[in-house]
């Protein structure tokens, strides 16, 4: 594939994104809703916040893994049952101005409803989905992409990127999918330079000097695994209320639950998001509970996030996007509690904490 | 690549017939059910013993059962009708729904999932099913594969638990698998849960196990039961002298999906409807403590 880039000034980009809203695809980009800045359809160019930097409240994956969804429908007939697809998935989308660690979440996302059996549903919009990317001049305060091997100008999960240079963007193809967004308009555009190319760079080590956070390393999995009854997650945890709006911001936390919702004539087996840091997430019927205390159930998120890897190569599931550290009621930061039961575990040795 | 129509819906269950049930005790009851849509029923690929399935009350839910009965595989000729039997207790919303259910009455199906006990290996090998309550439920179909073929194997001894006497399952076919060559049934109540006429053992299952003195050279154990059971039974097994390996139990953990998406049966790494149920004392140790 023709990794074709140029750079464009921002009457262009808007130009380009008003041709796209008006083909074929429902453009879906951040929009500012009282006060808040959101994922949402758009009809208009002009309504997209797409700025050099700042994310969104809440990531896009609920446009590929909605909030509650029908998995299939049924009518009562009688004394029998009548089966039915779920609604189809909708018109193709593109997902306008998603943030590298957005994009990236998508990826984790894609491990988990594209391996083994596929998730139709899920696979069904992925396939019909087209993510453009936008890199970060500047991090927020939140921030730390970096220190868990994500990238302000990363292009995981992204089919386009637009990269914030000089007041414009330079703008770049990633996969085929996105070579097909650009069609004619590009003609009109001018070529990136070397020099516009190099600018990347530049960026990617200027934000990195902004996140002040010390990076997760790759080896800590292991440590977290040996040291997993260490006393230290009790006081780590204490302040989790079990909430949940962490995995709820999350971009690639993916647990679902499935309930029937019916009347006497018909019902659906609809599927919502879940979290681990509900208390009845693992309740047995029997009563038994494997993570029966707040604390065992904050351990787990984080755990999921930075531990049980298949090897050191596999990326953590954590992207770095902080919304969970920038919303939690409680003020916990999953970085924080890492390097603290890090250095709790080495300091008793994961002997002692077995 | 067109994924959206090459992919199956996972979720959506086959129809199924209540065909007829049994009640074990008050509130077990062990349902017979057969596919409504023939051609469903001749695509049916069977189970393995250890597999589960899930279980649909249109209404009010979906529950995992394991699959109980003696695997049905098809003879070929689709002659033969698979029919799928599963023991559950009444606990919650969808299992009393499900018990309130007559004859004829349709429920849903999908499966079977996970992984399966491993008979084969059990070869010419002594062996102990020892089932704690509805534990017995998760043991029973490869119990009756192994009974069936019990040429291939050494002695068996099973070893049924339960609160009380009222609260024993399968208690109307224990008398046909004790009548086995080979075979020994052990039935045993939790103390205080005896009748006057009970004539089984009085004692919580590890110590019943202790007391039947099973050396472990080659022999397999194949357990299942509440966790705070499991959890004596492994103290038994090690004051004992059973290694880690010779133990195969089950991991029953809450389950929605049954395809490793949904989060729920974690238990580190371990997803236990895609990579479990059946895992091995020795797998279990590699495990965090977590369920």
């Amino acid at each position: 594939m023709d990794r074709r880039s140029w750079t464009i000034d921002e009457a262009e980009m808007r130009h380009w994104l008003q041709a796209l809203i008006d083909g074929e695809m429902i453009v879906v980009a951040p929009v500012e809703e009282d006060g808040v800045v959101l994922f949402r359809p758009i009809t208009s160019a002009e309504q997209a916040v797409v700025e050099p930097s700042g994310k969104t409240r809440w990531s896009p994956k609920e446009f590929l893994f909605p909030r509650s969804e029908a998995l299939y429908r049924y009518r009562f007939k009688g004394d029998r049952v009548q089966l039915e697809d779920p609604p189809p998935v909708g018109r193709p989308q593109i997902l306008f101005g998603v943030r590298s660690c957005d994009s990236s979440g998508l990826a984790r996302l894609d491990e988990i409803f594209l391996s083994g059996t596929k998730d139709p549903l899920y696979a069904a919009r992925r396939e019909s989905t087209t993510v453009v990317s936008v890199a970060c001049s500047a991090a927020d305060a939140e921030c730390f992409c970096t220190a868990v091997g994500g990238s302000p100008v990363g292009e995981e999960g992204s089919d386009f990127q637009l990269v914030p240079i000089n007041d414009g963007w330079m703008v770049r193809v990633v996969t085929d999918k996105g070579n097909d967004l650009v069609g004619d308009t590009a003609d009109g555009w001018a070529a990136a330079s070397a020099d516009d190319l190099e600018q990347t760079e530049k960026i990617e080590k200027h934000v990195a000097e902004q996140i002040e956070r010390n990076p997760v390393d790759s080896q800590w999995s292991k440590v977290l695994e040996g040291g997993f009854e260490n006393e230290a997650w009790k006081r780590l945890a204490e302040h989790c209320l079990g909430c949940s709006v962490c995995a709820y911001v999350c971009p690639s936390c993916s647990c679902f639950d499935m309930n029937h919702e019916a009347n006497a004539w018909c019902g659906e087996q609809c599927r919502s998001w879940d979290a681990c840091t509900f208390a009845i997430f693992t309740h047995h019927a029997s009563g038994h509970n494997p993570r029966s205390t707040p604390q065992k159930r904050y351990r787990q998120r984080v755990l999921h996030k930075f531990a049980f890897r298949e090897d050191e190569d596999e990326p953590f599931r954590c992207v770095g996007c902080g919304r969970c550290v920038a919303l939690c009621p409680a003020g916990l930061d999953i970085v924080d509690t890492v390097t603290a039961a890090v250095a709790a575990i080495r300091e008793e040795g994961t002997d002692a904490a077995c | 690549m067109q994924l959206a129509e090459a992919v199956p819906n996972p979720y959506q269950p086959s129809l199924m017939r209540i065909d007829g049930y049994s009640d074990e005790t008050p509130d077990v009851r062990t349902l017979r059910l057969q596919f409504m849509d023939s051609d469903e029923a001749r695509s049916f690929g069977g189970w393995k013993p250890g597999q589960f399935g899930q279980f649909t009350v249109f209404g009010a839910g979906e529950s995992v059962f394991a699959l109980a009965n003696e695997p049905w595989r098809s003879n070929g000729d689709g002659g033969d009708v698979p029919t799928i039997e599963c023991t559950f207790r009444e606990v919650g919303k969808v299992t009393t729904a499900l018990r309130s259910m007559s004859q004829g009455q349709v429920v849903g199906f999908r499966g079977p999932y996970g992984n399966h006990f491993p008979i084969d290996d059990w070869k010419k090998k002594d062996l102990v099913f020892i089932g704690g309550g509805i534990g017995m439920a998760a043991l029973r179909s490869a119990m009756l594969e192994v009974i069936e073929r019990k040429s291939e194997f050494g002695d068996v001894v099973i070893l049924n638990g339960a609160r009380t006497v009222g609260d024993m399952v399968y208690k109307t076919e224990m008398p046909r698998w004790q009548a086995v060559e080979g075979v020994e049934v052990v039935r045993t109540v939790d103390p205080g849960g005896e009748t006057d006429d009970w004539d089984g053992e009085i004692g919580l299952l590890p110590n019943v196990f202790e007391g039947l003195e099973l050396a472990p050279d080659g022999r397999i154990v194949v357990a299942c039961g509440p966790p705070v059971m499991l959890h004596y039974l492994f103290l038994s097994l090690g004051k004992s002298g059973y290694e880690p390996e010779q133990v195969v139990t089950t991991l029953e953990n809450k389950m929605k999906c049954g395809i490793g998406h949904c989060g729920r049966c974690y238990v580190g790494p371990f997803s236990v409807c895609r990579d479990g149920p059946v895992v091995t004392w020795a797998e279990l140790n590699e495990l965090p403590k977590d369920y």
